[in-house]
């Protein structure tokens, strides 16, 4: 009894509470301080930058100048040019995330039903292993298959389904495939591994088939999974230009390219300016939009 | 005789090579009944009820309901409904999109399944919750919306896995007499599987007592109470006292402490006995008290008394076993102090003598 009572005379006042709430609080956010730090300084910061550019004029020799500030850059957008080269990349990326979704869905399915955690580790493990070395290194590994005696483009011609596949679409898309599937991977395992099994049961038990209950409880529930995915897809393969380039072959203008080529070749960096903060701009709001629209149906 | 709502025939389940979590089972539950699946973790209850739902397949043996073989019948093609442990609402659908789940599956659709669905949501007392998504009931609410999504089927039989498990004590036992008038309502046959033996004892017409994937005992409750056929089921179930003895030849038991009693038993002279004896069945007395022929006596010690305020609970030392004795707690008993010479004596008829 003595023990009970010595405990309840420390009394929890609300002034306490809050103190603890708030000491917390504090400790949160030096934990997340360097991460803030970095990310203001290397990223923000020159995000800013770039807007900023986008107002700024020319000198004769094309180098950008803080001052005439305009719109000429952003009103340079509205030119069918851009806009094809525009409409092109986004088929690409939306094309892309499609095969990825396609590919990566019943693979993601596949780890995250395995029943050993060791299992599914191992595999998650395969799927990560290619981040280990560069991925130019990577890309340029695929020219090397894909070209006159590579190996994929002999087995190609063994079988007479394709010839050399380097420098065509088809190569863009391998290339695009490969690089990207694992942040689809990633994310819908993440998904599918966190729906429990016993809903899946109790849809077979109130008269589901093994596809009306895919369709009816794990496809919605991996519906995060799905949209996370797309959006680490899409984003990259919309400003890919190290795969179409390489693999390619630099004969179609993408975004990317025609971005780098305004702050080199073209030495038009406004214009470069406005382009990746006009991308910027609309990827944003579509990605919140779309998020939106994900999480509402949980 | 009608044919069994459920029959299962030397259902065998292993798991690989090594666990064997259902070993050669036969069991018929009658249609209507309120059939309880009772035993501790890990004993197979759920894995048979798993098999009876069709979520798996025994590796031996067969499984009928109604009279038609379930084989490898997928879980859909069955027709039984589950009301899952951790209930398995979709969270992604409202009350009433879960309770219609089934109903759309098998194609009614309509006025009709609005009609069935808003009759189930009515029994289960959630009038009102339909529209309402599974995150915001409390638990209890979250059990009834399970069992309405598996009764508005009108399943043949219904399987029931530790539904209550999750619940706090008092909402346990307002559902238990619940689930009871439920099911007589509906009057189909419930499958109850539960470690919660106060539960199955209120609840069942009858119980499966399981342990280690074998079925020890099918009974009523009070059959299973008051006979028990090994010395498992009598621990399981309440609480008791073994007592060590040896049958001697006139059906008598000789204990190890050498007093002579008598008790129902099924073995015969020379085997060696374990004598359960339930607390509540044993009087406490003063030394000297005079019994009739038919009481059998036990002479002994008082260790300790408990005082549990409905009840008087007393550790008495006969020498060779320390015995619980009950005593209900009611004006004017005697209580007893530790170290008090006491006699205890109980009806022949209250004590079983197991041989396992």
């Amino acid at each position: 009894m003595t023990d009970l009572a010595e405990f309840e005379k420390v009394e929890v006042s609300p002034e306490l509470e809050q103190k603890a709430e708030r000491d917390k609080a504090r400790r949160g956010l030096l934990t997340a301080l360097p991460s803030y730090v970095y990310l203001v300084f290397f990223f923000a910061i020159p995000l800013v930058v770039v807007f900023i550019f986008s107002f700024a004029s020319r000198s004769r020799t094309g180098r950008p100048v803080l001052e005439d500030w305009n719109l000429d850059s952003w009103i340079g957008l509205i030119d069918p040019l851009f806009a094809s080269i525009a409409w092109r990349s986004l088929w690409l990326a939306v094309v892309n995330t499609v095969l990825c979704l396609l590919i990566g869905y019943p693979f993601a399915y596949w780890i995250a039903t395995r029943r050993r955690p060791t299992t599914r580790n191992i595999l998650l493990i395969l799927v990560l292993i290619p981040f280990w070395s560069n991925f130019l290194v990577r890309t340029y590994a695929w020219r090397t298959l894909l070209d006159v005696d590579g190996l994929v483009t002999r087995l190609g011609e063994a079988t007479g389904l394709w010839g050399q596949l380097l420098f065509t679409a088809p190569a863009v898309f391998i290339g695009l495939l490969y690089g990207y599937l694992p942040f689809m991977v990633l994310p819908l395992y993440a998904a599918i591994e966190r729906i429990e099994w016993s809903l899946i049961e109790a849809a077979r038990d109130l008269y589901a088939s093994g596809s009306d209950a895919f369709r009816k409880v794990t496809l919605p529930l991996s519906r995060p999974g799905i949209v996370a995915g797309s959006i680490l897809v899409f984003i990259p393969s919309l400003g890919a230009y190290v795969t179409p380039d390489i693999l390619g072959g630099a004969r179609t203008t993408l975004l990317g390219n025609y971005i780098v080529t305004q702050f080199g070749a073209a030495r038009n960096w406004p214009f470069g300016a406005a382009m990746s903060s006009a991308i910027l701009i609309v990827m944003l709001v579509a990605t919140i939009y779309y998020f939106r629209s994900g999480a509402k149906t949980l | 005789m009608s044919v069994a709502a459920v029959s299962l025939s030397n259902v065998t389940k292993r798991f690989g090579e090594e666990v064997t979590a259902v070993d050669a089972i036969d069991l018929e539950i009658a249609d209507g009944e309120f059939f309880s699946l009772l035993g501790p973790s890990g004993c197979g209850k759920t894995t048979t009820l798993r098999m009876i739902a069709g979520l798996e397949f025994p590796t031996e043996g067969s499984i009928q309901i109604f009279g038609e073989e379930m084989g490898i019948r997928p879980p859909n093609k069955r027709p039984v409904n589950t009301v899952f442990q951790s209930y398995a609402l979709f969270p992604h659908m409202t009350v009433f999109r879960n309770v219609a789940f089934g109903l759309t599956m098998t194609g009614v659709e309509g006025s009709e399944r609005d009609r069935r669905v808003h009759e189930a949501i009515d029994l289960v007392q959630l009038s009102g919750m339909a529209n309402r998504s599974p995150k915001q009931l409390s638990g209890g609410q979250q059990q009834r919306v399970a069992l309405a999504r598996a009764l508005v089927n009108r399943p043949k039989v219904l399987l029931l896995d530790e539904p209550l498990g999750a619940l706090d004590l008092k909402l346990r036992q307002a559902m238990q007499l619940e689930l009871k008038d439920i099911q007589q309502e509906v009057g189909i046959t419930f499958v109850y599987v539960t470690h919660d033996q106060q539960e199955a004892l209120t609840m069942s017409d009858r119980i499966g007592v399981m342990s280690h994937g074998r079925l020890l005992q099918v009974g009523s409750a009070e059959e299973i109470y008051e006979s028990p056929v090994s010395r498992f089921v009598a621990d399981f179930i309440g609480e008791t006292n073994f007592i060590e003895g040896e049958i001697l030849t006139g059906g008598e038991v000789r204990l190890a402490n050498g007093a002579v009693v008598r008790a129902r038993t099924r073995s015969g002279p020379g085997s060696h006995v374990t004598l359960t004896l339930r607390p509540e069945k044993l009087n406490i007395n003063a030394p000297g008290t005079t019994f009739p022929d038919d009481r059998c006596v036990l002479q002994g010690t008082v260790q300790r008394r408990i005082y549990y305020g409905d009840a008087l609970y007393y550790e008495v030392d006969i020498g060779t076993v320390i015995v619980d004795v009950m005593v209900e707690n009611r004006p004017g008993i005697i209580r007893y102090a530790a170290g008090d010479q006491v006699v205890l004596d109980f009806h022949p008829e209250a004590a079983e003598a197991l041989t396992e």
